[in-house]
């Protein structure tokens, strides 16, 4: 079984659609960003968050009700799973109280339903600020290391393009979480940190396809005149389309199922390794290889190539 | 061929200590389903006794499962190093509390050292730290220096003082570590009672033994205080709003009877006449008293600075611990207290502690002995103060003012007041565990209940089987034949994951599942740049062998530049990660490892057995 054999797509040639279309796509995540900014979830936000499941169904008003009676503030939804609903709170040092207060509330006044608090998850304001710097730091160690590394491998032109497609990638997905943030009853798309995790994912794994393309044209390029770049690139990018489209597609796949089977928890995690990965494919073909073909042809220089086989 | 001898030798070794170390995984998990399967708690407690070495020996090396897939609690706890500070300074003034506050601001706010924010407060205020601090011929520098060896050894005083807690109360396989300068993270698996475990945790244990002043005194410092909110309203107005912000408030107001001290939400007018006795009453024995929803208004009252300047020199005003009804049926008051505020004996001395019931066996109470020192020390205090009374103060709140009667010689003294057993057991752990070197304060916590933990571990395993079926579906259509090796390599990719983390005694949460149903879309990866290869060479027209060692030569740059990038996300995702997010890095981190030897080493061998035996041919990749 074979897909994409033999393709003569002409990348480089459309390569400005492919710029319109990142512009347009990483414009809309700015402007959302920019307008109705991000959900934190408690990890970066500081606060309280309580999970109740239920023994029978009710519904989401009446558990709002008993709990403002009870003089519980905070905001209540469904959560993901069946009967189960997310209270989200202010952060106090101590759960205890919190918890004593739902169970005596929900049991008078939601009576014949046994609930459950099967989770409690509490962050504090110091350590929502410890753990969003740690997250930033985690990401641009990545980013530079990424970058030296395909430096080092490749040739500077190279890493960088793949470091700028990483970025949209990230950037990318960001702009999406805005965009849809709170639209979805199942998934609340929060940044929290398993989104975090999700990036650094995504840019480990972004350049993976980024890689299998420029190996490609490292190889055929050596000793090539500049004017042949075109055709090189797209030659290239045509003979590694079926395995970029492949490599990214098993994960996908593996993804996909997360989504689907692992709750509410992961949800948000494998949507934004989803998402990525499926940018990441596209950006590696048209974002990566195009803007070094690009920088290329306005810098005028042959390419000084590392690496590679010994043929 | 001796290469390939070495592979092949590789490989086995590998298979071979993966399975086996992940056997005693699998005889945990017989006997558990062993032990759920009797039909009687006798023939399941038989059954554990008879191959009691065997379950243990299996469980102790059988993969451990994470807090959110058992069920259990993570606790992050701060050390308060601003207390610290201010506890070892002296010649503290005005000026002093100033600056420390700012500093405690600073240090809710940032991450920076406390050290250094209070280094650099003094340094702006322009004030010589051994103004406050040890010798008054000590530079800066080497102040903040034993500063920071003081605030070192208090984390980790707090932290064997915390395990100390844990170990008496009994969890299994707690771990607690510090991170930082302030940090202490508990984690607890399967913990039943959070609340009980939080109380446990959260106490400082600072025991100690406080004279009581006369009962008029304390009333004619109440009505001096009284007086003097009366004259200065506002003072009353910033605190009503303070008790209104907190997430939880009980609906107070209509809940006091008229006679009974007002709750301060009724208080928001300000301008009363006697804002004090709005929220303290005196009771038909003469005793001040205030309810329970006044009660953290007051106490707050009480510790605001221009409120303690109003106090009789060395004396602080105290609430009780636990209410009393005071014959009352319908409500229970917290009593107030006036007491000295140096203490005449501290927890220090406290050799023993047991919890028990009171003489008249209903009540539980906390016996307790002192060493030699506090003996003698007890006697002369008691002596000296016969029909006089001697709060027990744990913690900044009396849990019994008991009347003096007899000189006391051998060092014992009760605690009591004490609500339940439970509460008498814990305070028992804590006295015996010893006081923390300063407050510490629960900053982060999650708790998942065991129903959840179930319902994640069967989420993982559903996702872990489909990512599997579809992975490696999509390979054998592919691929056909070679989609076969690949999914071997899969399956052993799979089998050392879960050998590393048993092996290293690391748990599997459900981050790490995930990370595992990410690696097996991952894994396959290097396979599919290998394959697509070996397809070009044989469409260039080489021989089946040829293509094959062309394919894993001219692939292998790839795919070591693609693994190299993802373990080093993975890496710093795990340097940079909390707990959580750590359990995906790590099995990301194996997995992708594992994926560059399954994927190259083992197909490789897979193929040149095949190759040698000829069975390997055109058609054999897809």
């Amino acid at each position: 079984m074979r897909i994409f054999h033999k393709t003569s797509f002409d990348f480089i040639g459309h390569r400005k659609i492919a710029y319109g279309i990142s512009i347009v796509l990483l414009l809309s995540g700015f402007i959302s960003l920019a307008v109705k900014g991000l959900n934190y979830g408690i990890d970066f936000r500081g606060g309280s968050e309580v999970v109740i499941r239920f023994q029978k169904d009710v519904d989401v008003s009446t558990v709002r009700g008993a709990l403002d009676a009870a003089g519980v503030s905070g905001s209540l939804k469904q959560y993901g799973m069946d009967r189960s609903f997310l209270l989200s709170t202010v952060f106090k040092g101590d759960t205890g109280g919190l918890k004593t207060l739902l169970d005596n509330a929900l049991t008078s006044r939601i009576p014949g339903n046994t609930h459950e608090v099967v989770r409690i998850d509490a962050v504090g304001p110091s350590i929502a600020a410890d753990l969003k710097w740690s997250a930033v730091k985690a990401l641009v160690a990545s980013l530079l290391a990424i970058l030296i590394y395909v430096g080092f491998r490749f040739e500077i032109k190279f890493a960088s393009a793949g470091v700028v497609a990483i970025f949209h990638d990230i950037l990318s997905v960001l702009g999406l979480f805005s965009i849809l943030g709170g639209l979805f009853e199942f998934m609340p798309l929060e940044l929290d940190q398993s989104i975090i995790a999700a990036f650094l994912t995504i840019a480990g794994y972004s350049i993976t396809d980024t890689v299998v393309v420029y190996d490609r044209i490292r190889e055929s390029i050596r000793g090539q005149k500049p004017s042949d770049y075109e055709r090189i690139f797209n030659e290239s990018m045509n003979q590694t389309l079926s395995r970029t489209v492949i490599t990214s597609g098993t994960v996908l796949l593996s993804v996909l199922v997360l989504f689907i089977f692992a709750g509410p928890a992961i949800r948000g995690f494998a949507f934004a390794v989803f998402m990525g990965i499926l940018v990441g494919t596209y950006s590696s073909i048209f974002v990566a290889a195009p803007l070094v073909y690009d920088w290329l042809r306005l810098s005028k220089s042959a390419v000084r190539l590392r690496g590679g086989q010994k043929s | 061929m001796k290469n390939k001898r070495f592979n092949l030798l590789l490989i086995a070794v590998v298979t071979i200590v993966s399975i086996w170390s992940l056997i005693p995984t699998w005889q945990d998990y017989t006997f558990t389903k062993q032990l759920n399967s009797f039909g009687t708690s006798r023939d399941s407690l038989s059954y554990a006794m008879n191959h009691r070495d065997d379950i243990e020996n299996a469980r102790k090396k059988s993969l451990k499962l994470g807090l959110d897939l058992k069920g259990g609690m993570h606790l992050v706890m701060e050390v308060d190093q601003v207390d610290l500070f201010e506890q070892k300074a002296w010649n503290k003034d005005a000026k002093f509390f100033s600056i420390m506050d700012t500093v405690r601001a600073d240090a809710a706010a940032s991450d920076a050292r406390v050290i250094d924010l209070l280094a650099s407060e003094f340094k702006k205020a322009n004030i010589p730290l051994s103004r406050y601090f040890y010798d008054i011929r000590n530079t800066d520098q080497e102040i903040v220096g034993k500063l920071q060896k003081e605030s070192e050894d208090a984390l980790n005083r707090a932290k064997e003082i915390i395990r100390n807690r844990i170990d008496q109360y009994g969890v299994a396989e707690p771990v607690i570590t510090t991170q930082g300068s302030r940090k202490i993270i508990i984690e607890l698996p399967g913990v039943s009672d959070e609340n009980r475990v939080r109380n446990l945790l959260k106490g400082t244990a600072k025991l100690e033994f406080r004279l009581l002043r006369e009962q008029e005194v304390l009333l004619r410092t109440l009505d001096r205080i009284n007086t003097y909110l009366a004259q200065n309203g506002t003072a009353m107005q910033a605190q009503p709003a303070k008790a209104d912000s907190s997430a939880v408030q009980a609906p107070a107001a209509g809940t006091a009877s008229p006679a009974t001290p007002a709750a301060p939400v009724a208080n928001v007018a300000g301008q009363s006449a006697k804002p004090l006795y709005d929220l303290v009453g005196i009771n038909q024995y003469g005793i001040p008293v205030t309810s329970s929803q006044s009660k953290d208004f007051v106490s707050a009252l009480f510790h605001r600075a221009d409120i303690q300047a109003l106090l009789p020199p060395d004396t602080e005003l105290v609430i009780s611990a636990k209410p009393d009804d005071y014959g009352n049926k319908t409500q229970k008051f917290y009593t107030i207290y006036l007491v000295r505020k140096t203490p005449e004996l501290t927890g220090g001395v406290i050799t023993e502690a047991k919890a028990t019931f009171g003489a008249q066996g209903a009540q539980p109470e906390v016996l307790m002995s002192m060493n030699s020192e506090g003996t003698s020390k007890w006697a002369r205090i008691t002596g000296a103060n016969i029909g006089k009374r001697v709060a027990i103060v744990l913690d900044g709140v009396v849990y019994s003012a008991p009347v003096v009667q007899s000189k006391i010689p051998n060092g014992n003294s009760v605690i009591n007041g004490i609500e339940s057993i439970e509460e008498a057991k814990d305070l028992e752990i804590v006295l015996k565990a010893g006081a923390l070197p300063a407050p510490v304060r629960i900053t982060e916590e999650r708790t998942v209940g065991p129903s959840l933990g179930a319902d994640y571990i069967r989420a993982g395993m559903l996702s872990l089987l489909w990512s599997f079926v579809a992975v490696s579906g999509f390979m054998l259509v592919y691929y056909k034949k070679a989609g076969i090796a690949a999914n071997i390599a899969l399956v052993l990719n799979i089998l050392i994951v879960l050998s590393v983390l048993a092996g290293f005694n690391a748990s599997l949460s459900l981050p790490g599942i995930a990370g595992i149903v990410l690696t097996i879309g991952m894994a396959v990866d290097a396979n599919v740049l290998i394959y697509e290869r070996v397809r070009e060479e044989l469409a260039e027209g080489k021989s089946i062998a040829g293509a094959v060692t062309q394919g894993y030569d001219r692939a292998f740059s790839s795919i070591l530049d693609s693994h190299v990038t993802t373990l080093v996300a993975a890496f710093l995702l795990y340097s940079y990660g909390i707990g959580p997010i750590q359990g995906f890095a790590v099995t990301l981190m194996i997995g992708t490892s594992a994926s560059l030897f399954t994927a190259i080493v083992v197909t490789r061998e897979i193929f040149n057995a095949l190759l040698s035996k000829s069975l390997l041919s055109d058609k054999s990749f897809g």
